[in-house]
C-alpha cells in the first residue's frame, strides 16, 4: 500500500458514509412528512395540554397538581403496584426459563459444541435448528405485550395470570435475543479447552459459557425486569392485572389527581429498580 | 499409544501435513519443533481429533481416531491433558473452579451446576496446585495473574483430569525466560512423577535439547527429523528453519538471530554450526 491509497482509505469523508447520510435524512424527511408531523401544531395545541392538566376549578381532583393523597387509595394503589412487580417477577423467572435454553440453540457457536461436525449434515441441522429458535424468538417478541395478554384473557380471562404469560412471552422473546448475541460474542478459548478435557456438553456450559457471559446475563435480566414492571403497569389497561387498572380507571374518569399519584408511585418504583440493579451489576463485573 | 500410518492431516481441501508415520509410546517427553506455519499445532491437535484425518491410519489408546463419536471422543480426550497456547482459561472464575473444570468428565452433573466439589476432588486439585506452586492463588480470580502464573493455572487443570498425555501447544513461547523455565522444569517434573506422556510445541531450540528425550522436527509439511536431540544434524536444523515457503528471507535471518540467542544462553550447539547456519541463512 502507498502512502496516497493509506490516505484515501484512512480518509474519514468516505462515499459509504456520506450515501448512509444521505438516506437516512431522506428516510426521515419522508417520513415525517407522511406521518403528518408539525411542531406549529404542538405548540398551538400547548394550552390544550395544560387546561388538561390543570383540570376543572370546579371539580376538586380533576388536576395533576397536587397528587391526590388519601390514605385509603394510597394503600390500595401500593398494593395494586406490589402487585404489578410480584406480576414481573413471575413473568421474569418464567422468560429465562424460556429464554436461556432458547438463546442456546439461538447461538451458532454454542451448537458447534452441542452438534460437532464439518460435513453436510450437521451443518444443516445447525442451519435449522439456529433458524427456527430465531425465528420462534422473533415472533415471541414481535408481538406486543398488550396484544398477547388479550389473547390470554380470552384463555383464561381477567386477571393478573393473563399479564404475567403475556410478559413472560414476550421478555422470552427479547432475552433469546439479547441472551444469544451475549452467547456469540464470548471467547472461544475456554471452552475449546473445557471440550478437550472431554467434558459434556451441559458441562462445557455450565464451566466455558456461563461465566462468560454472566455480567451480560445479570445486566440483560435486570433491564428486563425494570422493563417488566413498566409493561406490567400498562397491562391493567386491558384487565391482566397491576396498578395499570385504576391507572386507566382514573384516567378515563378524569380523576387526574389519582392518576399523577399512580404515575409518581411507577416513576418511583422503576427509579428504584433501577438504583438496585446498578448495585446488583457491579457485583457481577 | 499414539500411531499413525501414512497419514495426511488438513482443513477442508487443504492439506498442512503429509504422509506422517509416527509412533509414541508412554512415558515419552517429545518436543516438535518448527517454523510457525510448519504444521506443529495442526499434528498436536490433531491428537484430540480435532484435525480432519485425510488419509492413513491414527490410532490413540488403540482406537481408530476417526471412527470415534461422541461418547467415544469424550472418553478418549479426558485421557489427555491439552496445555492451549492462549492458556484458554475462564478469567471471571477462580484458580480453583478452573483446575476443577479439568476433572468434569467425572464430577456428575448435579454437582458442577452448583460447583460442590467432593473432599477428594478438592485434595486432588491441591495437589496439582501444589505441583505447580500455586496453591496460595486458589481462591483468586485467573484476571489477576500474569502470564506465567496462567499457564501454570492452565497445567494444573490438564493434570486434574489425570492424564495419560499431556500436549502442550508452544507453552513458554509467551513467557519471560525465568517463568519459561519454571514452566518447563514442572512438565519435566510431571512426565517423570507421574510417567505422563508430553508432547510439546516448542520454539526454543535449548528447551526442546534440554527438556526433551526426543525431538520431532517439521518442515515442509512433513516430518523432517525423529530423533534424540544429540542426532539433530545442523543439515537437520538448516531443513527445518530454512526450506520454507511461509518465511521471506529476512524473517529467516531474524529467526536464526533468535535461535543464536536463545542458543547462546543455553549453549546447546556448537557455535561452528550457528556460523553455518547464518550463512546459509545469508
Amino acid at each position: 500500500m502507498d502512502l496516497n491509497r493509506l490516505r484515501k482509505e484512512a480518509s474519514p469523508f468516505k462515499i459509504q458514509t456520506g450515501s448512509a447520510l444521505v438516506v437516512v435524512t431522506v428516510l426521515f424527511a419522508m417520513s415525517w412528512r407522511n406521518t403528518e408531523m408539525s411542531l406549529p401544531e404542538l405548540f398551538q395545541g400547548w394550552h390544550h395540554m395544560q387546561s388538561y392538566m390543570a383540570g376543572n376549578p370546579d371539580i376538586a381532583g380533576s388536576s395533576f397538581f397536587p397528587p391526590s393523597f388519601i390514605a385509603r387509595d394510597f394503600t390500595v394503589y401500593l398494593r395494586a403496584m406490589f402487585e404489578t412487580i410480584e406480576m414481573a417477577v413471575v413473568a421474569l423467572v418464567l422468560s429465562v426459563l424460556l429464554a436461556f435454553p432458547l438463546s442456546l440453540l439461538a447461538s451458532r457457536n454454542i451448537l458447534k459444541v452441542l452438534l460437532p461436525g464439518r460435513t453436510g449434515i450437521p451443518r444443516f441441522v445447525r442451519r435449522s435448528i439456529y433458524v427456527s429458535a430465531m425465528l420462534l424468538a422473533n415472533v415471541f417478541r414481535s408481538i406486543n405485550e398488550i396484544v398477547w395478554a388479550l389473547l390470554f384473557i380470552s384463555a383464561i380471562g381477567l386477571g393478573p395470570m393473563a399479564g404475567i404469560l403475556a410478559l413472560a412471552i414476550h421478555t422470552g422473546g427479547v432475552l433469546t435475543k439479547l441472551l444469544a448475541e451475549g452467547n456469540e460474542a464470548i471467547d472461544p478459548g475456554p471452552v475449546e479447552a473445557i471440550i478437550a478435557t472431554g467434558a459434556s456438553f451441559p458441562k462445557v456450559i455450565l464451566y466455558a459459557v456461563l461465566p462468560q457471559t454472566m455480567p451480560h446475563f445479570v445486566s440483560m435480566v435486570l433491564y428486563r425486569f425494570e422493563s417488566d414492571v413498566r409493561s406490567a403497569s400498562i397491562l391493567g389497561f386491558v384487565g391482566a392485572g397491576g396498578i395499570g387498572f385504576y391507572l386507566f380507571d382514573k384516567i378515563r374518569a378524569f380523576e387526574n389527581g389519582d392518576v399523577s399519584t399512580i404515575i409518581l408511585i411507577i416513576v418511583a418504583t422503576v427509579w428504584c429498580i433501577d438504583k438496585a440493579s446498578a448495585v446488583i451489576r457491579r457485583k457481577y463485573i | 499409544m499414539i500411531r499413525l500410518k501414512a497419514v495426511n492431516l488438513g482443513y477442508q481441501d487443504d492439506t498442512v501435513l503429509r504422509n506422517v508415520n509416527l509412533s509414541i509410546s508412554k512415558g515419552e517427553f517429545v518436543g516438535i519443533i518448527g517454523l510457525s506455519g510448519a504444521g506443529k499445532s495442526t499434528l498436536l491437535t490433531s491428537i484430540i481429533a480435532n484435525v480432519a484425518v485425510q488419509e492413513g491410519e491414527y490410532q490413540v489408546f488403540g482406537d481408530d481416531i476417526t471412527t470415534l463419536k461422541r461418547k467415544g471422543l469424550r472418553d478418549m480426550r479426558s485421557r489427555i491433558g491439552f496445555i492451549f497456547q492462549g492458556y484458554n482459561l475462564v478469567n471471571r472464575l477462580s484458580v480453583l473452579h478452573n483446575v476443577m473444570s479439568g476433572m468434569l468428565k467425572t464430577i456428575p452433573l448435579q454437582r458442577s451446576l452448583i460447583k460442590f466439589y467432593s473432599k477428594s476432588e478438592l485434595a486432588k486439585a491441591y495437589e496439582y496446585m501444589q505441583v505447580v506452586g500455586i496453591e496460595d492463588l486458589a481462591m483468586k480470580r485467573c484476571d489477576e495473574l500474569s502470564g506465567g502464573q496462567r499457564q501454570r493455572v492452565a497445567i494444573a487443570r490438564a493434570l486434574a483430569q489425570e492424564p495419560e498425555v499431556l500436549l502442550a501447544d508452544e507453552p513458554v513461547a509467551a513467557l519471560d525466560p525465568k517463568s519459561a523455565t519454571l514452566v518447563m522444569d514442572i512438565l519435566g517434573r510431571i512426565n517423570s512423577r507421574y510417567k505422563v506422556t508430553i508432547i510439546a510445541n516448542l520454539h526454543h531450540l535449548d528447551f526442546a535439547n534440554k527438556y526433551c528425550r526426543r525431538i520431532l522436527g517439521i518442515a515442509d509439511g512433513a516430518i523432517a527429523f525423529d530423533g534424540q536431540p544429540r542426532e539433530m544434524t545442523k543439515t537437520v536444523l538448516n531443513r527445518i528453519y530454512r526450506n520454507t515457503t511461509t518465511f521471506s528471507d529476512e524473517e529467516r535471518v531474524d529467526h536464526l538471530q533468535m535461535l543464536r540467542k536463545t542458543a547462546c544462553a543455553g549453549t546447546p550447539m556448537g557455535g561452528g554450526e550457528l556460523e553455518t547456519l547464518s550463512e546459509a541463512a545469508a
